[in-house]
């Protein structure tokens, strides 16, 4: 097939950094374009050099037969490329109807708003994908996935040719993933080219025509995705091998001493009569898809929420725990799934935030709080969890996603716990940070910590737990360990109603 | 279908508004039938007239996401500015020649503001809070510290025009006010801008996602600046109405009232935080606060308990409206769940 697109050694630098050295590529219409890269790799330079929003230093940009040395972002739409950012860019406070046809009626010049007319414009790209996603409610009540396709569809008015989705899976369920995928085959089968984004390499091999792998600014790797294997990408991606935890799962942690233990634990409509225990040194993982209570129930562990029956046994004796004080001072702590919301204070340094919950939770106690002494306590986990930043005084925000995650981890164990409760530990960050937290998960558990490990991500589980739990409607629906089951059989069991 | 479009109408804020102005004018009837009248409703929709002019005016602007305060002190200076001149001209007309130099002074100063707020990339808040202290201090320092009772012949009788005249038994003459047309008016007007014009709905997409707006075309100082414009206008009309009203000019007009026209807005269900209101939730929202103030006066409640009252009442029907959506919701899932038994209420949620 004839590239519509063609990109000539473009570069990019921004002050001293290189973020992006001489890549070429070319794309055809009607083919999915996986773009593989770890977070700095230079993958959203390249999307922001395609939408306009970046002028590169060097290179050409062909789209057909025309030349550009750069590309403003109304040349970007008229050449139909449209950009699917990982928030969508739409507005919660109006109908999907108005949120997909709005931008047509002004590009088109229309001074007046016509409603049936709008309607009828938004009716005809939202059908194309979908016909359950009613066109007069209010995009703020739906779910990611359908706000996902109100953003395809107002893309798709733009007489987009080409679509760049960034990262589109994050948000979504297993479910939801696969019904993406079947809707992005169809647009490439009625000729239109999309560029995927991602570094989840399963989901880039299951769905790309083609392949392309960035790394540090370079073209690594451009090729057909039949020609390549997940192991293969991953060393393209990362340049070096990460071997995955397999073995050193306890072996016997029947013998150790409960930590843990969760008695027919309810909190309607959420989850009912949940019964684990955990035990020194060991990871239980818990999964289920959106809404089947897992989410519920990790905040219930750490006092968040508050059950409506059943009882908490910490080593042995029963607990109340009310809130996350409570939580803290039985040993129990959090990190939760949303670092950049939940977990951390952005602006201020890994420091401050290390030291955040003995200054909230009381454990340093001091009438007045001087800051000079708790650098060294700072310096003291950025080293030992191998933190990249210069000093411990760096503001969080300045970090890559990895090494926020690494602060979250290092703000929890700095309360000195004996339970931790994950919630989702991994997402969004690069595959050579997620082992290194898996790496980590696992040694916290040699020393004898327990952990109750909350995730979409099924290798994962099996990686690193010694127990699995799948919740189903809040109910557990199936118990077993990684030894005993396969990845499909997990899938299977989520999946099915 | 048609019963899906009932239930929406039912579930709407304006229409909830609807059945307590109502009830509360039920009520107040009861202790007091005299309040029972078509003089009181007149006398309420007079009374409506200017705030729902500001309201109006400043609907755009809370639509955006910002707050403005800076109206009423637009209103006082326009008002007393263009008095001062028309009497130094000698002028003795009525309204217009008021409302033609009052108005585009009020659309510049707002302008300013939005200029100001735009460019130095302040909320308008921040700005509003300065012009509206400063306008007042140019008012009692450069133009009259004290009340101007001079009005020309052709506006002292203007608190009387009626469009028509009915009579009452315990206030005598009165009637349906003129200036109940012009509010109509503005009301439609901006309705249809905010609605049917591809500019007006860019209040509605920047105040939901500013990022959206940006993509799409709208420039935000722009709209920021137009709907200052509409808010000085509006403002200006509403402060020459109400000296008009009142028979006399104060340098200090409408000080004080800024927080219950954003009060009005909010009651009627424009959203604080932008994106989100109607014209309809902004006259109903304005009617709702005249009529519990004026009812109280019906009660015989003291005048030193009015505005402990109002604002008793205010609190309730936040605390009211804010929990319906949860109380409702806890309702459904409960009568679901007495029906299919615990297992099916994932559903339900």
């Amino acid at each position: 097939m004839e590239p519509f697109l063609r990109l000539e050694n473009i570069s990019k630098r921004f002050g001293g950094v290189v973020a992006l050295d001489g890549v070429s590529l070319a794309i055809s219409q009607g083919e999915i374009l996986g773009l593989v890269g770890e977070n700095g790799s230079g993958k959203s330079t390249l999307i922001k050099i395609l939408s306009g929003v970046y002028t590169p230093d060097q290179g050409n940009i062909w789209i057909d037969d025309r030349c550009y040395k750069f590309l403003t972002p109304s040349q970007a739409i008229k050449e139909g490329i449209s950009v699917i950012y990982q928030d969508f860019a739409l507005c919660p406070n109006l109908t999907v109807a108005e949120n997909i046809a709005i931008a047509r009626l002004v590009f088109s010049n229309r001074k007046i708003v016509n409603w049936q007319d709008m309607y009828r414009i938004a009716a005809k790209s939202l059908f194309l994908l979908t016909d359950h996603i009613p066109l007069d409610v209010e995009v703020g009540t739906l779910s990611t996935a359908d706000r996902q396709i109100v953003a395809i569809a107002r893309a798709l008015l733009e007489n987009a040719r080409l679509i760049v989705m960034d990262e589109p899976t994050t948000a979504l369920t297993e479910k939801e993933i696969t019904t993406l995928f079947s809707l992005l085959k169809k647009l490439r089968d009625q000729g239109i080219t999309i560029i995927f984004v991602s570094h989840k390499l399963q989901e880039v091999k299951q769905l790309c025509d083609h392949i392309v792998v960035l790394r540090d600014g370079r073209k690594t790797f451009d090729g057909s995705a039949l020609e390549v294997d997940v192991p293969t990408l991953q060393l393209y991606m990362t340049g070096r091998v990460i071997e995955t935890l397999t073995t050193n799962q306890a072996e016997a942690s029947t013998s150790q001493p409960s930590l843990l233990k969760v008695v027919d634990l309810s909190l309607p409509p959420y989850f009912y009569d949940i019964s684990f225990e955990l035990k020194r040194g060991e990871v239980i993982g818990i999964t289920g898809l959106l809404g089947s209570g897992r989410r519920e129930l990790a905040l219930t562990l750490v006092g968040i929420m508050r059950p409506r029956s059943g009882a908490m046994y910490i080593e042995g004796t029963r607990k109340k725990i009310q809130n996350i004080w409570q939580a803290w001072q039985n040993g129990i702590a959090y990190v939760p799934e949303d670092r950049i919301t939940e977990g951390l204070h952005l602006p201020c340094s890994i420091t401050a935030n290390v030291i955040l919950p003995g200054v909230a939770g009381g454990f340093i106690r001091r009438k007045f709080f001087r800051y000079s002494q708790y650098k060294n306590i700072g310096e003291e986990w950025r080293s030992k969890l191998n933190i990249k930043a210069p000093t411990a005084e760096t503001p969080v925000k300045n970090l890559s996603g990895g090494n926020q995650q690494r602060v979250v981890l290092a703000k929890c164990l700095a309360t000195q716990p004996k339970i931790i409760v994950m919630n989702c530990p991994t997402m969004g960050i690069d595959v050579s940070s997620k082992a290194e937290i898996h790496r980590m998960i696992r040694s916290l558990s040699a020393q004898g910590l327990g952990i109750v490990l909350i995730t979409d991500d099924i290798p994962e589980l099996l990686q690193t737990c010694d127990k699995i739990i799948v919740l189903k409607k809040g109910r557990i629906a199936y118990e077993t360990t990684p030894k005993l089951v396969t990845e499909e059989k997990l899938y299977e069991v989520l999946l099915q109603e | 279908m048609n019963s899906m479009k009932i239930k929406k109408i039912i579930s709407k804020h304006e229409t909830v508004l609807l059945v307590a102005i109502l009830l509360i004018g039920g009520i107040i009837g009861i202790f007091n039938r005299a309040f029972l009248s078509l003089a009181t409703a007149f006398e309420i929709l007079r009374g409506s007239v200017p705030y729902a002019l500001m309201g109006l005016g400043v609907l755009p602007v809370l639509l955006l996401g910002e707050v403005d305060i800076s109206f009423v002190g637009i209103a006082a200076v326009t008002s007393l500015v263009s008095h001062t001149l028309l009497r130094s001209w000698g002028y003795a007309g009525g309204l217009s020649a008021y409302v033609g130099l009052a108005i585009p002074m009020g659309a510049v100063l707002a302008v300013i503001v939005g200029l100001i707020s735009g460019y130095v990339k302040l909320p308008v808040f921040a700005v509003s809070l300065g012009f509206w202290l400063m306008l007042y201090g140019f008012n009692l320092f450069f133009i009259s510290p004290e009340m101007r009772f001079d009005l020309p012949s052709g506006l002292v009788g203007f608190y009387g025009e009626f469009l028509f005249r009915i009579r009452d038994p315990v206030v005598g003459e009165t009637g349906l006010h003129i200036g109940v047309i012009y509010v109509l008016l503005c009301a439609v007007l901006i309705w249809a801008f905010l609605r049917y014009t591809v500019y007006g709905r860019g209040f509605y997409i920047a105040g939901g996602n500013r990022e959206v707006a940006l993509r799409t075309g709208y420039n935000i100082i722009t709209l920021l600046c137009v709907a200052m414009a509409i808010n000085g206008s509006l403002a200006a009309f509403a402060g020459v109405l109400q000296c008009a009203y009142k028979r006399f000019f104060d340098p200090i007009l409408f000080r004080g009232t800024e927080l219950f026209v954003i009060a009005a807005n909010v009651i009627g269900g424009v959203s604080i935080t932008g994106g989100r209101g109607s014209v309809i939730s902004v006259l109903l929202g304005v009617i709702f606060i005249q009529l519990v103030t004026r009812g109280l006066i019906y009660l015989g409640v003291a005048p030193t308990w009015q505005q402990l009252t109002v604002g008793i009442m205010l609190t309730v029907f936040f605390v009211i409206t804010g929990l319906r959506g949860k109380v409702y919701h806890e309702l459904i899932r409960k009568l679901a769940m007495g029906r299919k038994g615990q297992s099916q209420n994932e559903k339900t949620r």
